[in-house]
Formats: C-alpha cells, structure tokens, sequence
C-alpha cells in the first residue's frame, strides 16, 4: 500500500459521506409509497382525509384488513392465485427440463430450426396474439375455465433457454458413464443431471411463480367469473367498487403484495442471481 | 442426381436421439404450436377479414312433448317451468337465483345464467319444445386492406401512438439514466452494497396492480402524499404551488405514469448494472490510475464503455417492454386518462377489441405493434450484437 495524505483521507470521507447520503436518500424514495399504504390501511376513515397527514395512524385500525377481506371474496381469490402459480410453475418446469436438456445435450436433425423458432417466439408480444386466442378460446369452449388460466402457461421459452445454460455446464463424461452402466437417458435426465442444476430450477420457478401470481391482462380477456379473478384482478374491481374508502384499498392492496415480498425475502439470493444472470446473457 | 447425405444421417443411433429428442420437445412444442404459432398467425389473418359474433341455438339438449303448451305459456309470461329450472340446475349448474328471461319471441325464447354467464334458447317447434345451448359462432368476411386503412385513419390510433411513443422517448432514457447513476453509488457503497441493493430492488417484485392502486392513491389532487409534499417542500422556502391535478390533467397524466415507471424499473436495473460493474477487470482501473486519470474519467472512460453489453441490453428490453404499456394506465386512471392522455397503443387493441368488438382493426392494430417491435428486435440481433459484444 502506498502512504496517502491527510488530504486524502478527508476527500475520501466526504464522499463515502454523500454515496450514504444519496443512497439512504434513494431508500426513503423507495419506501415511501410502501409506508404509505401501511399508513392508510390501519387509518380511521376520517383520518385518512386529514391534512397535513398523520403519518403514524393513531389509533392502529388492525380491523381494516378484516373488513377489506371481507368486502370481496378474497380467501377465493388467493386460492385462485395459489392454485394458477403453483400448477403453472410446475408445467413450466416439468415441460422445460426435457426441452431445455434435449436442446443443450443432444444431436438431432432440425435442432437449428427448433432452437430459431423458440428465439423466435421472444419477438412476439403478447398482446398481439390476444384477439386470435380469444377467438380460438372461445372456439374450443374454454373460455371462462380454469384450463384456460393454466394450460398456455405450462410452457415457456425464457426457462427452456435458462435450463439450457444451466445443462450445458454439465460434463458430458457422466452421461457416458452412466450410459455404459445400463442408465437410460430419461433416467439419467432426472436423477443426475437435474440435482446439478438446482438453482438454475429454482431462479425458473421463483419468476415464474412471480409472473404468474402479477398475471392481469390475459385473464380479464380470458374470463369473466368472478370465482375465477385472482387476487390483482379481484383488486382492480375492488377499486371499482369502492373508489374512496383509500384505507379500505390500500389494506387489500397490502395483503396482495405481502405472499411475495414473503417468497423474495426467503429466496432472495435466487431471484437477485437469476435476475443478474438474464441480464448478462 | 444423387444428392450428398450427411455421415450422420447413416446411423442409426442419430435417428433414435432425433426421435427422443422430439419427445422431451412435444409438450412444449404441442403448447406453443396452440397458444403461441397458431394464434400467430391469425393474428396476420384475422387483421384482413372483418369478424363478428352471433349467438345461435346449439344442438337440442331436451326435448318436451307432454306439457310443450304449459311450458310456452309460463314462458311468454317471462316465468321459467320448474322442471326445466331443476332440469338447468343438475345438468349445468345454474344457480336458480341467477337465471332469467332474456328474450321473449312468439316462439323462441332466451334464457340467460348471470352467474355462469350462459345462454339457452328454448324453441317451440309445432307441438314440440328443445332446450338447446346458445353457442357463439364467429362470421368472418375478407375485406382486404380495409381495417389497415381504419386503423391508419383513426384519429385514436394516432393518439395511442403518439402517446406510446412519447412514454417511451421519455421513460427509457431517464430510468436507465438514473440506474446508472444507482449502480454507481452502489458500486462505491462497499459496506451495506447488499442492503441497499435489496431495497431498491423492492417495487420490480412487487405486484404491479397494488403498486398502481398506491400511486393513484399518492397522486389524488386534495389529499394525496405527493402534492402535500411539494407544496410542504416549497413552502420550506416561502413558496406556494399550485395544486397539480395528477391524474384528471391531461398534461400531467404521462409524467404520472412515467414517475410511477421510473420507481418500479430503477432499481431493477441498477442490479443489472452493477452485476456488469462487478464484472469488469481491475486492471483497467490499475491502469487508468496509474495513467492519473481522475475518479470522474475513470468512470465516463473505462466503467461505462465497458458497460456498454448491460447498457444496451436494458436499452433494448425496456424499449420493446415500454412499447407494450398498457394495464398500468388501466389501474392508474381507472380508465384511458383524462382526454384520452394515456390511451396507449395495446390500450387501442383492448378497446378494439373488448370492448367494441372490432376483432378485425384490433388484429390490424396488433400487426402494426409488432413490426414496431420486430423492427427494434431486428436491430439489436444485427446492429448492436455485433457492435457491442467486443469482449469475452
């Protein structure tokens, strides 16, 4: 290490001084509409309307959140939300294993064409093909199903394309060894190289149980039961329904966001590293 | 003429792993095939044809020859005969409650479920009554360019687009701007790196309907948090603001949205940045130090040209995601925004669509989405890939 002046070290202080500064300052930004809505949600509604605001709601009005929940059918609509993720997430990685093994480890005739055909699929947005699959939807009679929420869903490029990465890694010796005593591919598929990919398996999972549980467009167009909203569709009616009863919304909208904020602070490192990851592709 | 035949296509091992390699593929490809190619291409073909819905009686499901009178009487006096209730209710179930009748003809007569949005005809033919399904049938007539020339002369096409297009010019550049900056800070914060970048991780996670929902809620003009904020923040200063009608001013309803925007994507962003920073070879900075380059021009001339394959990507993707943008605006203003400000190109297609039942210019409007966005994908496969990924 080379000797620094006094100098130095004090230009140096004041500068960490302002990256805590503009960080801290970038945090409150953040947290600020957060604290909002917890603020609102246990408010009296005579004090939500009140300015300059009350910032620490006094009383706590935990009663909120009861009667937020009980002014929609919501224990239906997190089943419904529970139900389409888990049953979504696990098509899509059942259905990506395979391909994304298939496509990484193996030689077979029209591997190219396949391979530009799923990049291919990254270009469409979705919402150009809402009109045709309305139309086919309402054709083959599912339109108001729960196979309609599910079944385009269990399938998908972005994990094909992560697994993929992830299996390559694998050093085809063990496939050779295991071949010479007697494994089957299949075999070999789930119990050796799948358990070396776990993390690639879990960042897949992670967003898309995320994507899923975000879900609204698709399934606005796709149905119009109220036994089949979930939880962001049956919150957008709720808003409908009672445009100013601010604490009321903001509770609901509270116990939307807190199944994944609970999932992001459990898988954390998953989601910061798979995120990362796509980002460096 | 013989043609040449690849070694491989001789043996028969490369035809038993192209055989299982198309199994492992099926379920994938047999999903796609219906939900992603197949609709594809109609997206193409529909946008020619002018399409329309009519509800016609499906096949008979019950037939009534004792007591046809007694039915058709109760019928025409919009009373629904008890057996055909019980008949509906243990066939279909159809809550008694929700079933009413819709339509009362001579002797045609529609029935209609609310609860499970269904529809039956009951049809009296001479002495004989069916209780028949209402299915929907989709006409579809070619009408050439038409809808393209419909959609290019709407005067709410040119809006969703102009409206699109300045959402993009503006929030692209500023959030990625502004993640820059954060990845920066970031980079500098050795101590409490993770923290801080968990936490302004936060809003990309979060559902983005109850993000919506809390910014309508900050953005209300008499009592919401922003506008308390700006006018406690001037007055630290002597000043008054006037009271900004975010979201009923035509003016300031996409500077709503891209404020909303720029918080949710942030951060997101910055992790992406700063996992690139992490990237980069310490000798470079090695290097520019010992040149006695300053903090600044190490930062503008070595982290971010070396940032450039991140930079771009972001680029890329918030830009062809930012040409999507649509259910926020939905949530946001309950609606397209005041005077149409936030009415955006998908939103068109929705309306188009949904709303109108216009299934043909909605698909017209779908095509021209996506060239816009093939285009832009175009260009970053050909243009920056080749540009860009100079190292590694």
């Amino acid at each position: 290490m080379q000797r620094r002046s006094s100098g130095y070290w004090v230009r140096r202080a004041i500068w960490l001084l302002f990256v805590y500064g503009l960080l801290l300052f970038t945090v409150l930004l953040t947290a600020l509409p957060f604290f909002w809505m917890v603020t609102t949600s246990l408010k009296e509604r005579a004090a939500v309307h009140r300015i300059p605001p009350q910032w620490i709601p006094n009383p706590a009005l935990w009663q909120n959140y009861v009667e937020a929940w009980n002014s929609a059918p919501f224990g239906r609509y997190f089943f419904n939300s529970f139900f389409i993720a888990l049953t979504t997430t696990v098509g899509d990685v059942v259905t990506s294993i395979p391909a994304g093994y298939a496509l990484a480890k193996m030689t077979f005739l029209g591997r190219g064409v396949i391979l530009a055909l799923l990049l291919g699929t990254l270009m469409i947005p979705g919402q150009m093909l809402l009109v045709p699959t309305f139309i086919l939807v309402n054709r083959i009679g599912w339109y108001n199903t729960y196979q309609v929420l599910i079944i385009p869903w269990t399938a998908g490029v972005f994990g094909i394309f992560l697994l993929r990465q992830f299996f390559k890694t694998v050093p085809d010796e063990l496939w050779d060894s295991a071949r010479i005593d007697g494994c089957s591919r299949l075999r070999y598929m789930f119990q050796i190289a799948v358990p070396l990919i776990r993390p690639g398996i879990a960042t897949v999972a992670l967003l898309k149980f995320v994507a899923s549980w975000n879900a609204f467009l698709w399934i606005i167009v796709m149905t119009d039961k109220v036994e089949l909203r979930t939880v962001p569709v049956g919150l957008r009616f709720l808003q409908m329904e009672m445009g100013d009863y601010h604490h009321l919304l903001m509770a609901a909208a509270t116990m939307a966001i807190v199944p994944i904020l609970v999932l992001f602070f459990f898988a954390q490192k998953q989601f910061i590293q798979g995120i990362a990851r796509t980002g460096l592709k | 003429m013989k043609l040449p035949v690849p070694q491989a296509w001789k043996s028969r091992r490369f035809w038993r792993e192209t055989l299982e390699a198309y199994v492992y593929l099926l379920p994938t490809l047999a999903v796609l095939g219906l939900f992603t190619f197949y609709p594809f291409i109609n997206a193409f073909l529909y946008s020619a044809y002018d399409i329309g819905t009519r509800t016609v009686p499906g096949e008979p499901v019950l037939t009534v020859t004792a007591g046809a009178e007694e039915w058709a009487g109760a019928l025409r006096r919009g009373r629904i005969p008890e057996p055909l209730v019980a008949f509906l209710a243990e066939r279909y179930r159809v809550d008694p409650e929700q079933l009413w009748v819709r339509l009362r003809e001579a002797n045609r007569w529609v029935l209609r479920d609310e609860g499970g949005k269904r529809e039956f005809v009951v049809l009296r033919e001479s002495e004989v009554l069916t209780v028949r399904p209402a299915v929907t049938r989709w006409d579809l007539r070619p009408v050439g360019w038409k809808n393209f020339q419909a959609v290019l002369a709407d005067r709410d096409f040119h809006k969703a687009l102009l409206n699109t297009t300045k959402y993009v010019i503006i929030s692209v550049p500023v959030t990625l701007a502004l993640a820059l900056l954060l990845a920066t800070l970031l980079n500098q914060a050795v101590r409490g790196r993770g923290l801080f970048r968990t936490a302004n991780f936060l809003p990309y996670i979060t559902p983005w309907v109850a993000v919506a929902m809390v910014f309508r809620w900050i953005y209300n003009r008499d009592i919401g948090l922003l506008n308390y904020l700006l006018s406690a923040f001037a007055g630290l200063f002597g000043q008054e603001v006037s009271v900004l009608d975010w979201l009923n001013d035509p003016k300031l309803a996409l500077p709503a949205l891209i404020l909303m925007q720029v918080w949710r994507f942030t951060g997101y962003q910055a992790l992406i940045l700063l996992a690139g920073m992490q990237g980069i070879d310490r000798e470079y900075y090695e290097a520019a130090r010992v040149d006695g380059a300053s903090a600044f021009q190490t930062w503008w001339r070595v982290t971010v040209p070396l940032l450039t394959p991140q930079l771009f990507f972001l680029l890329i993707i918030s830009l062809i995601g930012s040409f999507r943008i649509f259910e926020e605006v939905m949530i946001l203003f309950m609606g397209a925004g005041p005077e149409n400000s936030g009415l955006t190109m998908v939103y068109y297609i929705f309306r188009k669509a949904f709303e109108s039942g216009h299934y043909g210019p909605a698909s017209a409007a779908s095509v021209i989405l996506f060239a816009i966005i093939f285009a832009l994908s175009l260009f970053q496969l050909t243009v920056v890939q080749r540009r860009v990924h100079y190292e590694r």
